[in-house]
């Protein structure tokens, strides 16, 4: 009696895991992006767009992929190659795929990029990226919330200076949070992978 | 300023501030200076002449070029374009130059008589000679190879190394400067240059046709031109099939009259000694 008892909860356990990893259960270790120990909820921020009209992050992204991610046009090596990386992939992608996936820029470096230089900048990469301003205080209020390390400004000769920033992409799936994050390093090839799992939920589904 | 001694990728965004590469100038000297020094110690009937003379300093100027400031950096760490046409250099052309620019005398003092000579006889068998050329360009291509050895100065210099002593497992069959090689005939030859045109398709095929960028030290690169890393990549691809296949064509090519013309030759005396002796 015993030892059924013992097979039948030990079956249990069995059906409980296999349910748990079932098709449709997020588990952010099968995405190429580096999974967070525990989703980031989406902000809640409003800054201005590169046409001049305010943007509500929370509401204009609501129920779709949105890629998050922070930096400054004289950005020389990480900006540009994240950007143009997710540019590149996006643009390889189906249509319902691509259509469904907003990235959304945010400058670090107000001072320089005006909304004209922002949106001069991301055409390079995609017309139909989101590019925002907004003072640097509030940006860094905005990262910091996320739990983005704050846009830092280093000096450099002739008075010149750079910008120290968070250089991962946070993607924000339709649930309203973000499971994983993309570092700099990310290749075109780990995008177009995890591009259709996050937009179609599949993500963590077995195959 | 960063001082190093050989070309390879760097974590950085490109800079056209010129950068000292101390280990190109070594070997660039090695050679030269080698050459002098050898060419003082000519037989006093065969000089060194501008056929000589010509080939070799082009081949020199080509080496220290592809392997210097800023094609070097470039290659090594921002375009692939730039890195297959160094290839195509390194590999196919400054040996083939190097070797016309060297007469035989000074080929035999190189090679000796004794071990080193036998090495090189075997390893410049055509099948061997063919093995090794494309093993080493397959392998060189290889992504994971690229990406693990291109970011360190001496995996750089490994690979640079390897595409030029591959360069000489190609030319020494082809070109046959001396006859204790045991070289094959010309239509031999003809037959060992055009072998080696197909094998390098497949990786020029991948660069050519890739989706996505297939070297991560050139995609993730700081970009230096307006060029995408794939289109960057498919120029790679079709400097490696065109170039390549210009090369071993062109000197297919001259193979073939040279020996249309001895042929001829031999034919026509041939046709020449009846009517004599007649």
């Amino acid at each position: 009696m015993d030892g059924a008892v013992s097979r039948a909860r030990a079956l249990a356990i069995v059906l409980v895991a296999l349910w748990a990893c079932g098709p449709g259960t997020p588990r952010p270790g099968d995405l190429r992006g580096v999974a967070l120990a525990a989703p980031w909820a989406k902000p809640d921020f409003v800054l201005t767009d590169t046409d001049g009209a305010a943007f509500d992050f929370r509401a204009a992204t609501a129920g779709t992929v949105t890629m998050l991610f922070f930096g400054f046009t004289e950005c020389p090596d990480i900006c540009p190659v994240q950007l143009a990386n997710l540019a590149a992939a996006l643009d390889k992608q189906p249509g319902e795929v691509a259509r469904a996936v907003r990235v959304v820029f945010v400058t670090t470096d107000p001072e320089r990029d005006t909304p004209e230089r922002v949106r001069s900048w991301l055409n390079g990469f995609s017309r139909d990226f989101v590019g925002l301003v907004g003072p640097i205080d509030s940006v860094n209020a905005i990262q910091q919330r996320i739990g983005l390390a704050p846009a830092v400004r280093i000096p450099l000769e002739d008075d010149d200076y750079t910008i120290g920033h968070a250089a991962q992409i946070v993607a924000y799936t339709a649930d309203e949070r973000a499971h994983v994050v993309y570092p700099s390093g990310v290749r075109q090839d780990d995008w177009a992978h995890d591009l259709p799992l996050l937009v179609r939920g599949q993500w963590g589904a077995r195959p | 300023m960063t001082f190093t001694w050989w070309c390879s990728a760097l974590d950085e965004p490109w800079s056209w501030a010129w950068q000292a590469y101390p280990g190109v100038w070594v070997v660039v000297a090695l050679l030269a200076g080698g050459y002098v020094w050898a060419a003082r110690r000519a037989p006093d009937r065969e000089p060194l002449t501008m056929r000589h003379l010509g080939p070799f300093g082009l081949g020199m100027l080509a080496l220290w070029a592809v392997l210097d400031w800023p094609v070097g950096p470039l290659g090594a760490g921002y375009l692939a374009s730039v890195h297959t046409a160094q290839y195509l250099v390194l590999a196919l052309v400054v040996p083939g130059l190097l070797l016309a620019g060297t007469p035989p005398w000074m080929l035999r003092r190189v090679l000796g008589s004794g071990r080193r000579l036998r090495v090189v006889r075997v390893c410049t068998r055509p099948i061997l000679a063919f093995a090794f050329f494309n093993v080493v360009m397959a392998g060189t291509h290889i992504p994971a190879v690229v990406d693990a050895l291109k970011v360190s100065q001496l995996g750089s210099f490994a690979i640079d190394l390897c595409w030029f002593l591959a360069g000489f497992a190609f030319w020494l069959p082809v070109m046959a400067p001396l006859p204790e090689l045991d070289p094959p005939r010309l239509p031999g030859r003809i037959v060992f240059a055009l072998a080696n045109v197909f094998l390098p398709t497949v990786p020029a095929s991948f660069l050519t046709f890739a989706e996505y960028p297939i070297y991560a030290v050139y995609e993730l690169a700081p970009r230096v031109t307006a060029l995408s890393a794939v289109e960057d990549q498919q120029i790679a691809g079709l400097t490696m099939k065109i170039g390549g296949g210009i090369i071993i064509f062109t000197t297919a090519s001259a193979l073939f009259f040279r020996w249309y013309r001895a042929h001829s030759a031999e034919e026509s005396t041939a046709l020449q000694v009846p009517s004599t002796s007649s």
